[in-house]
C-alpha cells in the first residue's frame, strides 16, 4: 500500500468545519454563567472540573498506555493541601493551588518511580493499593481532621468558580495538545503505550518518559482538586479520596475515547449531565450506579474506541492514529 | 500469652475463609489473564442468595453451598463468553479492556445490589451460630472453624482436581502457554469457560459462608475485593498453592494489627504491604506468579 495523499480541498473544509466548532464551543463555555440558572452553573461547572480530570486520567492511561487505578487520589491530595494550607497556614487560595498541583505532580514523581516498572494489571492494582493507602492516612491523621474532614471558609460566588475551573481544565487540554498530541514527548509516550520493549529497543528514555507523563498527569487534578474543595467548602477523606472519583474519570475517559484530545471533553459532558438528570428525576438513589456500570461494559464491548470513534469520519475529529494504523499507511 | 494465642488462632480462621475467595480468583488470573474486578461482587450476590434461599424455603444455610455452587456456575457459564469477546477481540490494550469490563460488572451487580435491597444489613442464622468451643482459655466461634476447614476442604479439592485429573493437566497447559496448549489439541475457550464458571461458583459459595459468617449487605463486595487482591499479589498471580500461606498471612496480620497497633490502622497496613509486595517482588513471595 503506498502513502496516500490527501485532498487538499476537502482537508481545508474540514479544518474551517472544526476551527468553527472549536470556536463556538469557547463563546459558549464563556457566556454560559450569564445564560443559565445557578443549578445549571454548578452543573456547568461540575462538567468542566470532570472534562479536566477525564483528561488527565487520559495522559496517563490513554497515551501511555497504564491504568492508573488510583488516579483520583490525586485530587483528593490536592484538596487536601489547599485546604490544609488555607485553613492551618492561612495561605491565599491561588498559592494554595499552585502548591497543591506541586505537591501532586511530585507524589507523583515518588510513586512514579518504583511503580511504573509495572505493566498491564501489576500497575492497576499497585496504584489502586496506594490510591486506597492514601485515603486511609488521611482517615487516620489528625491534622487532615480524620474521618471528619475539614471545613473551607464559604465563599458563594458561583461565576467565579465556574471560570477558574474553566481556566484549568483549558489549561489542561491546551498542555494535552501542544506537548502530547504535537511534540516528541508525546510520541515517545505513543511508542511506549504500543511497545515499550520495541520503544526501548530505538532509544527512547521510556523510565523517564513515563515518570514525566505521570507527574504531568498528576499536577492538573491537584489543582483542580484545590478548586473543588473551596467550592464546596467542605471535605471528607470519602468525598475527595474514594474510589469513585477515578471510577467516573475512568468511565468518561473511555465512553469519550481513550487515547484522544477531545474524547475525555465527550464523556465528560455525556456522563456528567446523564448523572444529573437522573438525580433531577429520580431524587437521590443508587440505580445511576447501574446506568453506569451498563455503560462501561456496553462501550467495552460495542465501541472501543468511544464516541469519538464513532464521529470518526466527519471530519469533527482528527482520529487517533495508533501506530498500526500508521503501519497501514506506510509500506515497510 | 493468651492475647497472643487467641489473636493468632482468630487471624488463621479468618485466613481459612480468605482461601476460597483467593483460590478461585488466582486460577481465573493463571489461567484467563484476566483481572476480575467483580470479584468482590460475586462474593455480595452469593451472600445475598444464600439468604434469600433460608428465608423463602427455610432450612439451614450450609444445606444451600453446593445449590450455590451450581447456580453462580451456571451464571459464570453465560458470562464467559462475553468476557472472552472483550479480551481477545482486535482491541487497543485487550488486559485494560478486560479489567475495565469485569469493573463495569462489578459497579453493575453492586448498583443493582443496591437498588433492590439498599443499605439494609441482613443476617443468615446457622445452627452453629452462637455455638462456641472453649479450649482452656481461649474461644473459638465454632462458625468460623467450620468456615476454616471448609476453605481448606475446597482448596484441597481443587488443588487434586488441577494436579491430579487428566483435564486439570489440560487446564494448566493452558495457563502455562495457551497457544502451544492450542495447537495441542486443547479447547482453550472450553478450559477458560470451565475455569471462569469454577472460579464464580467458588467465590459465590464462600460468599454464602461469609454472610452465615459476619452479614450480608450491598456494599460488602469492595472489602473482599482488597482481600482477593492482596492474597493473590502475595502469592503471585496465577500460582494457586500460594495461595493457602499468603491468605493465612493476610488474617494474621489483620488480627494483629487490629490487636496490637489498632482496628484503624488495619486497610492502611494492608495497603501497604500489597504495594511493597507489588514494588518488590511483583510476582509474588514465592516468585513463582505469572
Amino acid at each position: 500500500m503506498e502513502l496516500q495523499a490527501a485532498n487538499p480541498k476537502t482537508l481545508r473544509s474540514s479544518l474551517v468545519w472544526r476551527l468553527t466548532v472549536f470556536i463556538l464551543l469557547l463563546v459558549i463555555c464563556f457566556i454560559f454563567p450569564w445564560i443559565v440558572s445557578p443549578l445549571w452553573l454548578r452543573i456547568g461547572t461540575e462538567v468542566v472540573m470532570w472534562a479536566g480530570l477525564a483528561q488527565s486520567f487520559n495522559i496517563i492511561c490513554g497515551y501511555t498506555g497504564r491504568l492508573d487505578f488510583g488516579h483520583g487520589a490525586f485530587f483528593g491530595i490536592g484538596a487536601y493541601v489547599t485546604g490544609m494550607t488555607m485553613t492551618l497556614l492561612g495561605w491565599p487560595f491561588g498559592l494554595g493551588l499552585l502548591v497543591s498541583g506541586i505537591v501532586s505532580a511530585l507524589l507523583a514523581l515518588a510513586i512514579g518511580y518504583p511503580t511504573l516498572r509495572l505493566r498491564g494489571a501489576y500497575f492497576a492494582i499497585a496504584t489502586w493499593s496506594m490510591g486506597e493507602l492514601i485515603r486511609q492516612i488521611a482517615t487516620i491523621l489528625d491534622i487532615t481532621g480524620g474521618a471528619f474532614g475539614l471545613q473551607l471558609p464559604a465563599v458563594l460566588n458561583l461565576p467565579y468558580f465556574y471560570y477558574i475551573m474553566l481556566l484549568v481544565t483549558g489549561l489542561t487540554y491546551l498542555t494535552t495538545y501542544l506537548l502530547v498530541e504535537k511534540a516528541r514527548f508525546g510520541y515517545k509516550l505513543l511508542a511506549i503505550r504500543e511497545d515499550e520493549d520495541a520503544a526501548e529497543m530505538v532509544g527512547v528514555n521510556t523510565a523517564s518518559t513515563k515518570n514525566w507523563a505521570f507527574a504531568l498527569s498528576a499536577f492538573f487534578p491537584g489543582v483542580l482538586g484545590g478548586i473543588y474543595a473551596y467550592w464546596v467548602t467542605y471535605i471528607h477523606p470519602d468525598s475527595v479520596l474514594g474510589g469513585q472519583i477515578t471510577d467516573v474519570m475512568c468511565v468518561m475517559a473511555f465512553l469519550g475515547g481513550i487515547g484522544s484530545l477531545w474524547g475525555p471533553f465527550l464523556g465528560a459532558i455525556v456522563v456528567q449531565l446523564i448523572q444529573r438528570v437522573l438525580w433531577v428525576v429520580w431524587g437521590e438513589g443508587t440505580f445511576y450506579l447501574v446506568i453506569i456500570g451498563v455503560t462501561i461494559c456496553a462501550v467495552i464491548l460495542f465501541i472501543p474506541n468511544g464516541l469519538v470513534g464513532l464521529l470518526e469520519g466527519t471530519g469533527l475529529f482528527s482520529p487517533r492514529e495508533s501506530v498500526n494504523e500508521l503501519r497501514k499507511k506506510i509500506k515497510w | 500469652m493468651e492475647l497472643l494465642l487467641q489473636t493468632f488462632i482468630d487471624g488463621l480462621l479468618m485466613g481459612g475463609l480468605i482461601i476460597i475467595i483467593g483460590v478461585g480468583f488466582s486460577l481465573c488470573f493463571g489461567v484467563m489473564h484476566i483481572v476480575d474486578f467483580a470479584v468482590g461482587e460475586w462474593v455480595m450476590l452469593g451472600a445475598y442468595t444464600g439468604w434469600l434461599m433460608v428465608r423463602y424455603f427455610g432450612h439451614d444455610a450450609m444445606f444451600y453451598l453446593p445449590v450455590i455452587f451450581i447456580i453462580f456456575s451456571a451464571l459464570g457459564w453465560v458470562i464467559y463468553p462475553v468476557i472472552l469477546q472483550v479480551v481477545s477481540g482486535k482491541r487497543f490494550n485487550p488486559a485494560i479492556m478486560g479489567l475495565i469490563f469485569t469493573f463495569g460488572l462489578s459497579i453493575t451487580m453492586k448498583g443493582g445490589a443496591l437498588t433492590v435491597w439498599g443499605y439494609h444489613i441482613q443476617s443468615v442464622p446457622t445452627w452453629l451460630t452462637g455455638k462456641t468451643l472453649y479450649l482452656g482459655p481461649l474461644t473459638i466461634p465454632g462458625l468460623r472453624v467450620s468456615g476454616f476447614f471448609f476453605g481448606i476442604l475446597v482448596t484441597l479439592l481443587l488443588l487434586a482436581f488441577l494436579y491430579k485429573s487428566r483435564y486439570g493437566n489440560v487446564i494448566r497447559a493452558t495457563a502455562m502457554d495457551r497457544d502451544t496448549a492450542n495447537l495441542l489439541g486443547a479447547d482453550v475457550r472450553k478450559v477458560g469457560a470451565v475455569v471462569y464458571s469454577l472460579y464464580a461458583g467458588i467465590t459465590a459459595m464462600s460468599g454464602a459462608l461469609i454472610g452465615a459468617l459476619f452479614s450480608v449487605h450491598s456494599v460488602m463486595g469492595a472489602k473482599y475485593t482488597m482481600l482477593a487482591f492482596f492474597v493473590v499479589v502475595l502469592a503471585g498471580m496465577g500460582y494457586v498453592p500460594g495461595v493457602i500461606p499468603a491468605a493465612i498471612i493476610l488474617g494474621l496480620l489483620q488480627s494483629f494489627v487490629s490487636v496490637y497497633i489498632g482496628g484503624r490502622f488495619n486497610l492502611a497496613a494492608l495497603f501497604l504491604v500489597m504495594y511493597g509486595v507489588l514494588l518488590i517482588t511483583p510476582k509474588g513471595i514465592f516468585r513463582r506468579g505469572w
